[in-house]
């Protein structure tokens, strides 16, 4: 029972935020009818997702059949939750998806492209002129936070592969998959002319 | 013990809360109480459970495993909670059925979805769930929510959500049952019995329309002899969940 408790009220909050997107809910309302089911491995818990045009409905248990399921361990659900690259997690060895992989891209999608319209919500309390002081205020440090997040992502990135060398360079890996695809390349031209060259010694043998 | 509706030659009598009563009298008292507190329903379900009932209610859904285009019927529906919560699942393409004994309680339901702009896919049929009034093999899920307790012949309407349906469809009953625990049911008891009716009172300004909800309680099959009674309709695969201690059992049956 709390965990009901819990779940309604997750469900309330994330579908207020939805609201607060004006595109989310048609996107979401393609999804209508359709049964997403979580199964976290370890810890061991379950978690039912409905989408309609009303937003989310988040269940520990459903009656009937999932159209999509996911099995991973909490770990790669978390890192899924906040990667900006999610197919590269779901192909990790660890995961599982049974059934229609595109419905759990598709409210992935949705959730990942939330624009929430802060301002309109604080003009309904405020009114116009306080929400567009506030709206401007609150703007530029959240640009500034935004900015800085992504720079320093950037430069870790840099430190991890240039000046520590832990981890190899996307350019650097680039260049030894090219020379990886050459050499495959090369020895299959070599091959190639082996065999031609092993015809014209012994001609009579058949192919 | 003796069938209270073979006992006499003159008419058989059923119990209304603690009271026996002519059988053709107990809908007619049924409805008098929620005539008396339809208006002020929801109002009561929220201050007696403490909001409780909504998670009560939220996993009956979850239960009923209803999907997108099935016809889904809520007997005994009240004011409409679980077939608002039906009507976003089962979508344009399917149905639900509001069916309530009481007119006045419909209404209320009515008007409610209504305002929640819940509209297409609902229809309001005021129907008793001994005879209902729907062809066989008819419906997915059959929701019975506080209702069944308030019905004259229970088996009668059991076998009669088993008929309308369809074979692998569900039935589901969220009634009040048993407390597990002894001293948890001893604080219960008090509770119900003093400061239900009273609430009653100062809400509805009807306190014995409450002791009846309480004496009701008592008077209602507990957890095993309502799962008997499921299996000896004809469903199957039937079990039940204890919530809040016992104070509600979900009943969940399948029909072969």
């Amino acid at each position: 029972m709390l965990r009901a408790a819990l779940l309604a009220g997750a469900e309330r909050g994330i579908n207020r935020v939805l609201r607060l997107d004006p595109t989310a809910l048609p996107r979401l309302a393609r999804l209508s009818g359709r049964i997403i089911e979580i199964d976290c491995t370890t810890p061991a818990w379950r978690l039912f997702i409905l989408a309609d045009d009303e937003g989310l409905r988040l269940a520990s248990n459903w009656g009937a059949d999932a159209d999509c399921r996911l099995r991973a361990p909490a770990s790669s659900l978390l890192r899924l939750a906040v990667s900006r690259n999610k197919t590269a997690v779901l192909h990790g060895p660890e995961v599982e998806i049974d059934g229609d992989s595109g419905l759990l891209m598709n409210l992935a999608e949705v959730l990942q492209d939330l624009e929430l319209d802060w301002e309109y919500e604080i003009s309904r309390w405020l009114g116009p002129v306080g929400a567009q002081l506030l709206g401007s205020s609150l703007r530029s440090p959240v640009d500034w936070v935004r900015d800085s997040a992504d720079s320093l992502r950037q430069d870790l990135a840099d430190y991890l592969s240039e000046e520590s060398r832990m981890l190899v360079g996307q350019a650097e890996a680039q260049a030894r998959f090219d020379e990886l695809d050459d050499m495959k390349l090369a020895l299959d031209r070599l091959e190639a002319r082996i065999e031609r060259l092993a015809l014209n010694l012994n001609p009579d043998r058949p192919e | 013990m003796t069938d209270p509706r073979k006992a006499h030659d003159a008419e058989p009598t059923t119990h209304f809360g603690y009271k026996n009563v002519p059988e053709s009298q107990k809908a007619q008292k049924v409805a008098e109480v929620f005539h008396s507190v339809a208006a002020k329903y929801d109002l009561m379900n929220d201050l007696m459970s403490g909001g409780v009932h909504r998670l009560w209610k939220r996993f009956t859904i979850e239960l009923s495993g209803a999907r997108h285009g099935n016809r889904v019927l809520d007997i005994a529906g009240g004011t409409g909670d679980l077939a608002r919560q039906f009507s976003r699942i089962v979508g344009p393409t399917g149905e639900v059925v509001l069916a309530d004994i009481n007119a006045s309680m419909l209404k209320v339901g009515r008007d409610k979805l209504l305002d929640k702009g819940v509209a297409g896919n609902v229809r309001f049929v005021q129907a008793d769930a001994e005879k209902l009034p729907f062809p066989d093999n008819h419906f997915d899920v059959v929701t019975i929510a506080f209702g069944l307790r308030n019905v004259t012949h229970k088996e009668d309407a059991i076998a009669s959500m088993l008929r309308v349906l369809k074979p692998g469809g569900r039935l589901l009953v969220l009634e009040f049952s048993k407390p597990t625990n002894q001293l948890f049911s001893k604080a219960y008891d008090a509770y119900s019995f003093s400061l239900l009716p009273m609430m009653g009172k100062l809400i509805t300004n009807d306190a014995e329309s409450y002791r009846y909800l309480a004496e009701s309680i008592r008077m209602h099959p507990d957890q095993e002899t309502l799962k008997g009674m499921m299996e000896t309709a004809g469903f199957e695969r039937v079990s039940y969940h204890n919530m809040t201690g016992g104070i509600v059992a979900l009943h969940r049956g399948i029909k072969p």
